[in-house]
């Protein structure tokens, strides 16, 4: 046990801590305190913040909204688990605004964790609006080499997938008889976090001209600017704030619009620990130039004593 | 909801609070957390792998209906799998550079085709009076970015005089680019709060209230 004395709280020989040395050194865990706090307490008590809905978002639901009751759309489910929150807000609006359309929609996904997230979003949104598994939509499942699966389905999606995610025959779905190959299909939409988007674009868009619409992460977003500017890509919605102007344009209210609040506040604290990061650099490089000039100015006039004596 | 349920929820809610524990600091919990996790993904993924590529793509095709030209196919597959032993790790070879053509075939005339040649064509300014003026001033400024970036990635010469001013106009380019990487980063890892955040003040409330 030790038994020395603690410093008095009041104790006037602690020098006190100068503004730059506080704010180039704070603690991680009080940023991660303020930014929990502001991405929480919206949550709890929104703010219902206004929203502008952006050229590639409109250009997003442009795409789905010329089309007729009875056409057929792609819909791929190209994320996991770990980008359910950011890109299930994306895929649950645009198989709303499909279903309630009458569009009938051929869903699958890229990846092996995918299977599980489109049954739970095309079961749940299905429901909602009493459409039927094999006439309204079919859920053709996983299917390894991506590539491959772009390329043959131009071909034929039935021999792409020569049975649904349930087993059933493809020859036996009444919705692929209508449709099986990129040709008969209007409209192909990817909701992705990986870059996905683009190997749609080069092989279903570039080899067989399908028109084709993307819903982003907003870490992929930037990447995916330029195919909406060349036009291989109709419209894009990037991260959750896409996904919100998208939801407010199908006049929906889902998890993306729920979260902007959350979102705008938490910028706005990142944005104030910026400029408070770089005021206190500036401070802290003024001060150790000061203390510079005032250790050199100290080393001259010692140097004039010495030529003094 | 049916029992099973609300046990899974509680499970993430008990798991997530587990993984946001390593904000604090290093402890147990978040161990065990991040360990549940790599085995679960590693046991799924394998079985997922598995059954999607050899039962249902190579097994059920060839041995219940018939489709002998998939053999090929699955004895290269196979002779990946010698890589394991040092002795016959060479014969793998083959079948990796088997597949490493069959992809460049296929891929290389698209990716020039989408990635760089319409690419390219984004970069030429329409015609003025033919666009509204707001796009022709953004198709500007994207010409003067690619020229700027190309310049400024050209090393065959020194970086001075012109070449030098306009390799700093590149970089001004380059900056601008990373600075809305960054920020569309900070948005996508909010994003994931957002949604950790509103399970578990709104989705697992909800679930209590309707036990």
């Amino acid at each position: 046990m030790t038994t020395e004395a603690r410093p008095s709280k009041t104790d006037a020989a602690r020098p006190r801590r100068p503004l730059h040395d506080w704010l180039a050194n704070v603690d991680r865990r009080v940023i991660f305190i303020a930014v929990a706090v502001a991405t929480a307490l919206p949550l709890i008590f929104p703010l219902n913040l206004p929203i502008k809905t952006s050229r590639e978002a409109r250009a997003y639901y442009d795409e789905i909204e010329r089309l007729q009751p009875g056409d057929e759309m792609i819909f791929v489910f190209d994320y996991e688990p770990d980008l359910m929150a950011e890109l299930d807000p994306m895929s649950i609006a645009t198989l709303r605004h499909a279903f309630r359309k009458d569009i009938q929609v051929i869903a699958l996904t890229d990846y092996p964790g995918g299977p599980g997230i489109a049954e739970r979003i095309l079961g749940e949104v299905a429901a909602e609006y009493g459409k039927t598994h094999g006439t309204d939509y079919v859920f053709l499942g996983y299917n390894p080499d991506y590539s491959a699966t772009m390329l043959r389905m131009g071909e034929s999606i039935q021999a792409t997938f020569p049975t649904d995610h349930y087993h059933t025959p493809s020859s036996e779905l009444p919705l692929l008889q209508e449709a099986d190959r990129y040709a008969e299909v209007e409209l192909l939409a990817t909701v992705t976090g990986s870059a996905l988007a683009e190997y749609w674009v080069i092989f279903a868009g570039g080899s067989y001209g399908q028109r084709i619409i993307a819903g982003n992460t907003a870490i992929q977003a930037v990447l995916i600017y330029p195919y909406f500017q060349t036009g291989q890509l109709s419209g894009f919605l990037g991260g959750l704030k896409g996904a919100a102007e998208y939801e407010k344009l199908i006049g929906t209210e889902g998890a993306g619009l729920r979260g902007m609040d959350a979102q705008s506040m938490a910028h706005l604290l990142i944005v104030c620990f910026i400029i408070l990061g770089n005021i206190g650099f500036v401070l802290q490089r003024r001060y150790q130039r000061r203390l510079e000039r005032e250790q050199d100015g100290g080393a001259k006039r010692e140097q004039g004593d010495g030529v003094k004596r | 909801m049916v029992i099973w349920d609300h046990i899974g929820m509680w499970v993430a809610a008990v798991l997530t609070i587990a993984i946001f524990s390593l904000l604090y600091r290093d402890n147990p919990f978040y161990r065990a957390a991040e360990h549940l996790l790599v085995g679960v993904s590693a046991g799924y993924y394998v079985i997922n792998y598995f059954y999607a590529s050899v039962i249902r793509k190579f097994a059920v095709p060839v041995f219940q209906q018939g489709d002998l030209w998939l053999l090929p196919g699955g004895i290269l597959g196979l002779l990946i799998l010698l890589r394991l032993s040092r002795r016959t790790q060479w014969v793998s070879r083959y079948a990796i550079a088997f597949y490493v053509a069959a992809w460049s075939g296929y891929l290389i005339p698209s990716v020039i085709q989408e990635r760089i040649l319409i690419q390219l064509q984004g970069t030429i300014p329409p015609q003025p009076g033919t666009v509204p003026w707001d796009a022709f001033l953004g198709a500007i400024i994207v010409l003067i970015g690619v020229i700027s970036i190309l310049i400024y990635f050209y090393f065959s010469a020194p970086h001075t005089g012109v070449l030098g001013r306009i390799s700093q106009v590149g970089i001004t380019f380059l900056m601008i680019g990373f600075g809305a990487s960054f920020g569309y980063t900070v948005m996508g890892r909010v994003s994931l709060l957002i949604g950790r955040f509103q399970f578990l003040f709104q989705e697992l409330p909800e679930s209590l209230m309707n036990m």
